[in-house]
C-alpha cells in the first residue's frame, strides 16, 4: 500500500472550511505523533485512512486529511491579505480625500463668484470689507515666495555643505552625533520656532538693525531656513550615500583628494538627489504655517526690503479661517488657497520624486 | 649678439642661490651637474618649497653683462634621488629617476631645441625623495583642508544656534518650572497658573491619533514591503505616501474642517450616524493621524526591508504562508525600526499646531485640575486644549502673560518632543546593538 | 537525446493501483516544462520523470537551470518577478502548476538551498518552525521532531546542550545542516537538495550522504550538485542539464560509464564545467 497515500489529493485544492478545533487538533496530533519513528508504515496508515480519488470534487465533511495537510486556513490568509492590502491603498485614499474635501468646500467660489484674475493679480486682500470684499492673493503669494526664497538662499548652501561634511568628511562618533543633532533639529515643533522668532530673534533684530518691527521677512526667512535645513541635510546625505563607493575608490586610486571627489565625482553623480533635497526643502518651507504665522509680521503687502513684514498663504488660512463665516465666500476662498497650496506641494513632491527615481520609477533597494 | 654663458648656482641653507662655475655651453653645464650631491634641507626649506629637498639652478647670461636673473625660473624639472624606475620626463608628475637620467634628459631637450634659455633666465632642477609630496599634492591638500573647514563650519552653523537657543529658552523659562506649573490649570486669563489642561489635551490627542494611525500605517508598510509587486499601483502608492508627507499641515487642517462639514451635513440631511460633526478631540486626532500616517508607513517599510530576504524564502520553503512568515519572522525582527517610526510619529503629533488649530483645539476649556476628573477632562466629542496651541495662544493672543510662563511652556513643549525623540534614538541604538544576525 | 533505458512512466491516476515495486513508479513528472525569466529562457521543454524513492542526481554547469527546476517543484518560482512556467509538472498525477494551496505543496517538498540560512530564532525553534505552523502544539511531539531532524542532519551532538542559542549565531556549516534539519522537519515525501554540501566539511558530508541513502527508503530525493562524484556516489539515476536543456538522463552507472551523448561524457570526465 506504499503508493496509496501518494494518490491523496493532498494539495487540498483550496477551500478550507472552518472545522471544529478540538477535532482538528486531535487529527494533527495523530498525524505527527508518529513522526518521531518516521516509519513508512505510519505514513501508509495515514494515507489509507483517506484514499480519496484524485481530482475528486470537494466533499463537505469528508477528506479531513486534505485540510490537515494544508494546515492553514486559506480563507483567513486571504482575509488578512486583503486587510493589509486595503491599508496599503489607504495612502492613495487619503491623498484623494484631502483633495476632494478641500475642493468640495472651495468649489462653489472657485467655479463661481471668485474672480481668478483678481485672485492672482491683485494685492488687495480685503475679505472682511463690508462695502466690497476683495480677494487678491498676489501679496500673499509674493509673501510666501519671498520668505521661501530667502530661506532657501540661506538653507541650501548650509544644508548641502553640512550634508557633504556628514557624508564625506567625518566618521564614527562625530558623524553619529551630527546626524542625531540634525534629527533633533527636525523635531523641534514649528510653534516653538515661531515662538523663538517672535520672542528671541525679533527683539534681537530690532536692536541690531533698528527695524520698526522685529517680526518680518528676515526673521521669517531665518527661522524657515533653520526649519528646512534638516530635510535638505538628510535627503542630501542620502543622495550622497547612494553614490556607489566604487566611484570614490576609483577617484582615490587616480590620486584625487576628497574635495576633488566631492565636486568632480559626487556632485555630478548625486545632482538629482541633491536637487530633490532642495525641492523637498522648498516644499517644507512653502507649507510651513505656525512659524511664519508668528514670525513674519502679518502685513498683507509686497515686501520691498528684508525688514518689511509680510504674510504668507498658509498664515492667512490659519489666522482667518477661525473667524470666517462658515459657508461664506471668505471661508471658501481660504479653501481655494488651500487647494493652491496642495497643488504646489503636489507638484514639488512629484518633481522631486521623478528627479530621484526617473519617470518610470525604479523599485527601492 | 654676445655669447651666452651658463652658470651653475647651488642652493644655500638659507634659501638663496650661490653662483658657481661658469660654462660656455649648456651641455657642459648639465654634465657638471653630476657633481651635485643633494642634501636634505628639512626645517626652514620645507615650509617654502616642501616638495624639494634640494635644488640646483642653471643661470644663463650674456658673456659681458652682469648675471642678473629674473625672479622665477623659466623651466623647472624634478628628479628623484634614487634610480628605481625609468622613463620619467622631468615633469612634476613623472620626475627623472636619478641624476644621470636627468642630465641625459636635459642635454637631449637642449639639443632638440626645446630648451631656449635667454639672457637672465634660469632653469631649476629640484631633487625629491620618491614618496615626498609634490607641490601639486600639497596644493590639493590645502584645498581639501579649506573645503573641510568650510563644510565643518556649515555643519556647526546648524548646531551652534540651536544649542544657543535651547539654552536661552531653558534659562528664561527656568523660574516657571515647578511641580505646580505642571499640575495646575491656567488661571486669570492665562496669565497665571500652569499647563495641566493643555498637557493632558496633548496627551489625549497624541494617544488617540496613535491608536488610529499606527495599525493602518504599519499594515500599509507591510503591504508595501511584503506584498506589493513592482508595478504601477505600487508606484502610485509610493507617490501618494511621499505626497501625503509633503502636504502642508494647514491643508490637513482644511481637510479636517472639510470632513467635519461633510459629516455635519450628512447628519443634518440624512440622519446618518457620524463619528463627529463639530470641532472636537476626535476630529483633531483623526487629522493628526492622517498627517502622521506617512511617517509610520515609511519607517515601517524601511524596518521591514532590513530583514534579509533569505529568511522569508526559508520560511516559504517550509510551507509557511506569507502572513505566517511576516508574523513569526519579519515583524519580530523589525519591531525596533517600527517602534522608532511610531515614536517619531508621537513626537511629531505632539508638536503640531496647525492641524488641530481648526479641528478641535481651542484657546481655553474650563476643566478641573484636581480629583480623578483631572485625568480624563475631555470626552471624545469635547473640544480640548493642547500644549502647542497653548503656547501659540499665550505668546500671540493674550496680553500681559509673564515672560517666564511663556518660556516655561515653550521649554516644556520642546522638552517633551525632544525627550520622545531621544527615546526613539536610544531605542534604535540599543536594539541595533543586539541585532540577531 | 533522452535515453530510453528506463521503463516508460505508468499513468498513476488510478487510485486502486499500488505497485509493489515503488522503484519504478513515477512520482514527479515534468512534461514540456519551459521556464522564462522575462526574456531569458531558463528551462527549455523539459521532459523528465522522477521515480518514487530514488535519488535523482542532477548535474550540469552553472546557469543550466538546475536550481530553477527545483524552484518549479515547490512553486517558489512564484516569488521571482517575471518568471513564467508553461507545461505540466505532475506530482502523483496532479499538476503542481495549477495547485492553489501551495503551502500544502511546500510542506510535502523539503527544500535546501545552497546558502545556509539560520532563522533568527533559537535552534529548537528553527526546527520546530514548520511543524508549529502546520499545527503541532504538543511539546513532547515537537521535542521528538527536533531531535530526530537534528540527528538526521548530523547536528544533534553539536547543539544538543544549547538548543536555545540563536540559529544565526551558528557557524556556516552548522547553519547549513540546520537548514537541512528544517527541511526534514515536516517529514516531506520529496526532498530537494541544491548543492547542500557547499558549506559542510567532507567528513560531515559523507555522513549526511549516508543519512540520505537511509532517507531514500521513504522519500524521493532530487539532488542538484556541482560535485560530479557526489552524484556518482549517491544517485540512482542522474540527469545532465546544460543551458536549460535536459541533455541526458539514465542510471547513474550508464551516465558515468557509457554516456550516450558526447557532451555528457566530456562533462563527467571533467573536460569542462
Amino acid at each position: 500500500m506504499a503508493g496509496g497515500f501518494g494518490q491523496a489529493d493532498w494539495f487540498g485544492v483550496g477551500l478550507v472550511k472552518p472545522i471544529e478545533s478540538s477535532a482538528r487538533r486531535r487529527q494533527q496530533t495523530c498525524s505527527t505523533g508518529e513522526n518521531p519513528k518516521l516509519s513508512v508504515r505510519g505514513r501508509t496508515d495515514l494515507a489509507t485512512k483517506s484514499s480519496p480519488k484524485p481530482n475528486a470534487p470537494e466533499v463537505p465533511g469528508g477528506g479531513f486529511l486534505r485540510r490537515l495537510a494544508s494546515g492553514v486556513s486559506l480563507t483567513a490568509e486571504a482575509g488578512i491579505e486583503w486587510t493589509i492590502r486595503l491599508c496599503g491603498w489607504s495612502a492613495i485614499l487619503f491623498v484623494f480625500a484631502i483633495f476632494f474635501f478641500v475642493l468640495r468646500e472651495g468649489a462653489p467660489v472657485l467655479f463661481g463668484e471668485l474672480d481668478l484674475v483678481e485672485f492672482f493679480t491683485s494685492t488687495h486682500w480685503q475679505p472682511t470689507s463690508l462695502v466690497r470684499p476683495r480677494y487678491g492673493a498676489l501679496a500673499l503669494m509674493v509673501g510666501t515666495l519671498s520668505v521661501t526664497g530667502l530661506a532657501m538662499l540661506l538653507a541650501v548652501p548650509v544644508g548641502l555643505g553640512a550634508a557633504v561634511y556628514i557624508s564625506e568628511f567625518c566618521q564614527g562618533k562625530v558623524k553619529e552625533t551630527l546626524k542625531i543633532v540634525i534629527e533633533l533639529l527636525a523635531a523641534i515643533p514649528s510653534v516653538v520656532w515661531g515662538f523663538i522668532g517672535l520672542m528671541v530673534m525679533g527683539p534681537l533684530l530690532m536692536d541690531l538693525t533698528g527695524a520698526e518691527v522685529g517680526v518680518n521677512l528676515l526673521t521669517g526667512g531665518v527661522i524657515l531656513a533653520l526649519m528646512s535645513v534638516p530635510v535638505i541635510v538628510s535627503v542630501g546625505e542620502d543622495a550622497l550615500k547612494a553614490v556607489p563607493d566604487s566611484y570614490r575608490e576609483a577617484a582615490l586610486a587616480l590620486g584625487a583628494s576628497r574635495w576633488e571627489i566631492v565636486y568632480r565625482v559626487l556632485f555630478p553623480a548625486a545632482k538629482n538627489g541633491l536637487l530633490a533635497a532642495v525641492l523637498l526643502g522648498v516644499g517644507r518651507a512653502v507649507g510651513e504655517t505656525m512659524a511664519v504665522l508668528m514670525a513674519t509680521g502679518h502685513a498683507v503687502q509686497i515686501p520691498y526690503s528684508l525688514l518689511d513684514p509680510i504674510r504668507t498663504l498658509t498664515a492667512t488660512i490659519a489666522a482667518e479661517l477661525g473667524e470666517a463665516v462658515k459657508g461664506g465666500t471668505h471661508y471658501r476662498v481660504l479653501f481655494v488657497i488651500g487647494l493652491l497650496l496642495f497643488a504646489i506641494s503636489f507638484v514639488v513632491n512629484l518633481t522631486a520624486d521623478v528627479i530621484v527615481k526617473g519617470i518610470k520609477g525604479e523599485s527601492r533597494n | 649678439m654676445a655669447e651666452l654663458r651658463y652658470c651653475l648656482a647651488w642652493k644655500r641653507p638659507d634659501g638663496s642661490f650661490q653662483p658657481g662655475e661658469t660654462f660656455a655651453s649648456f651641455a657642459e653645464a648639465a654634465t657638471a651637474l653630476s657633481a651635485w650631491q643633494p642634501q636634505s634641507h628639512s626645517g626652514a626649506l620645507s615650509t617654502q618649497e616642501p616638495c624639494c629637498t634640494d635644488q640646483v639652478e642653471i643661470w644663463c647670461s650674456c658673456q659681458d653683462e652682469p648675471a642678473t636673473v629674473l625672479s622665477r625660473p623659466r623651466y623647472s624639472f624634478v628628479v628623484y634621488g634614487t634610480v628605481a624606475g625609468g622613463g620619467g620626463d622631468g615633469s612634476e608628475a613623472a620626475p627623472w629617476w636619478g641624476l644621470q637620467e636627468a642630465i641625459t634628459g636635459l642635454v637631449e631637450l637642449e639639443r632638440s631645441g626645446q630648451l631656449a634659455l635667454r639672457h637672465g633666465q634660469r632653469l631649476r632642477l629640484c631633487h625629491r625623495e620618491v614618496f615626498a609630496t609634490s607641490a601639486g599634492q600639497k596644493r590639493k591638500a590645502r584645498a581639501e583642508n579649506i573645503a573641510k573647514t568650510v563644510f565643518m563650519a556649515m555643519a556647526l552653523m546648524l548646531v551652534a544656534p540651536v544649542l544657543a537657543i535651547l539654552v536661552y529658552l531653558l534659562v528664561k523659562g527656568w523660574p516657571a518650572l515647578s511641580l505646580s506649573f505642571f499640575l495646575e490649570n491656567p488661571r486669570e486669563r492665562m496669565t497665571a497658573g500652569g499647563i495641566w489642561a493643555p498637557l493632558v489635551g496633548t496627551f489625549f490627542l497624541v494617544f488617540i491619533s496613535l491608536l488610529l494611525a499606527a495599525p493602518v500605517g504599519i499594515l500599509a508598510g507591510v503591504y508595501l514591503n511584503e506584498y506589493a509587486r513592482d508595478n504601477w499601483l505600487t508606484r502610485i502608492i509610493n507617490l501618494a505616501v511621499v505626497n501625503l508627507a509633503g502636504v502642508p499641515s494647514i491643508v490637513h487642517a482644511l481637510f479636517g474642517v472639510g470632513v467635519i462639514m461633510f459629516f455635519a451635513e450628512l447628519r443634518r440631511n440624512y440622519g446618518i450616524w457620524v463619528p463627529f460633526e463639530d470641532r472636537c478631540l476626535l476630529a483633531a486626532s483623526c487629522t493628526l493621524a492622517v498627517m502622521t500616517l506617512p511617517v509610520i508607513i515609511t519607517s515601517t517599510r524601511e524596518a521591514l526591508a532590513s530583514v534579509p530576504m533569505s529568511f522569508r524564502e526559508a520560511c516559504w520553503n517550509m510551507g509557511a504562508t506569507r502572513w505566517q512568515t511576516i508574523r513569526t519572522i519579519v515583524l519580530p525582527n523589525s519591531i525596533s525600526g517600527i517602534l522608532t517610526g511610531v515614536i517619531l510619529q508621537v513626537s511629531r503629533a505632539a508638536g503640531e499646531t496647525a492641524p488641530i488649530l481648526l479641528t478641535g483645539a481651542v484657546f481655553s476649556v474650563p476643566v478641573p485640575d484636581h480629583g480623578w476628573r483631572a485625568f480624563v477632562p475631555y470626552g471624545l466629542h469635547d473640544r480640548c486644549m493642547a500644549l502647542s496651541m497653548h503656547l501659540y495662544t499665550i505668546s500671540t493672543q493674550v496680553v500681559n502673560v509673564p515672560e517666564h510662563v511663556e518660556y516655561g511652556t515653550a521649554v516644556v513643549l520642546i522638552g517633551l518632543v525632544l525627550a520622545v525623540n531621544s527615546a526613539s534614538i536610544a531605542l534604535r541604538v540599543y536594539l541595533r546593538s543586539r541585532k540577531k544576525w | 537525446m533522452k535515453t530510453k533505458t528506463e521503463p516508460a512512466a505508468r499513468p498513476s491516476s488510478s487510485p486502486g493501483e499500488s505497485p509493489s515495486s515503488g522503484r519504478s513508479e513515477v512520482h514527479i513528472c515534468f512534461r514540456n516544462v519551459t521556464v522564462n525569466y522575462a526574456s531569458v529562457v531558463a528551462l527549455r521543454e523539459i521532459n523528465l520523470e522522477v521515480y518514487r524513492r530514488e535519488i535523482l542526481g542532477i548535474i550540469g554547469p552553472a546557469n543550466s537551470g538546475k536550481s530553477t527546476l527545483l524552484r518549479c517543484i515547490n512553486r517558489t518560482l512564484d516569488f521571482v518577478p517575471g518568471a513564467k512556467v508553461t507545461g505540466q509538472l505532475l506530482i502523483d498525477g496532479q499538476d503542481v502548476l495549477k495547485v492553489r494551496n501551495v503551502y500544502a505543496l511546500r510542506r510535502r517538498v523539503g527544500m535546501v538551498f545552497p546558502l545556509p540560512v539560520g532563522l533568527p530564532l533559537s535552534v529548537y525553534e528553527n526546527v520546530a518552525y514548520a511543524p508549529r505552523r502546520a499545527g503541532v502544539r504538543q511539546r513532547h511531539e515537537l521535542d521528538a521532531i527536533v531531535e530526530r531532524c537534528l540527528r538526521q542532519a548530523m547536528l544533534w551532538d553539536e547543539v544538543k546542550d544549547r538548543l536555545d542559542i540563536l540559529g544565526t549565531k551558528l557557524s556556516g556549516g552548522q547553519q547549513q545542516r540546520l537548514t537541512l534539519a528544517r527541511a526534514l522537519s515536516l517529514d516531506p515525501e520529496i526532498l530537494c537538495l541544491d548543492e547542500f554540501s557547499i558549506a559542510i566539511d567532507p567528513v560531515t558530508t559523507m555522513r549526511i550522504e549516508d543519512i540520505l541513502r537511509e532517507l531514500k527508503q521513504r522519500m524521493t530525493i532530487v539532488l542538484v550538485t556541482n560535485l560530479v562524484q557526489q552524484a556518482r556516489r549517491l544517485a540512482d539515476r542522474t540527469a545532465f542539464f546544460m543551458a536549460g536543456r535536459l541533455i541526458e538522463v539514465g542510471d547513474t552507472e550508464n551516465i558515468f560509464e557509457h554516456p550516450q551523448c558526447e557532451l555528457t561524457r566530456r562533462y563527467v570526465e571533467g573536460d569542462f564545467g
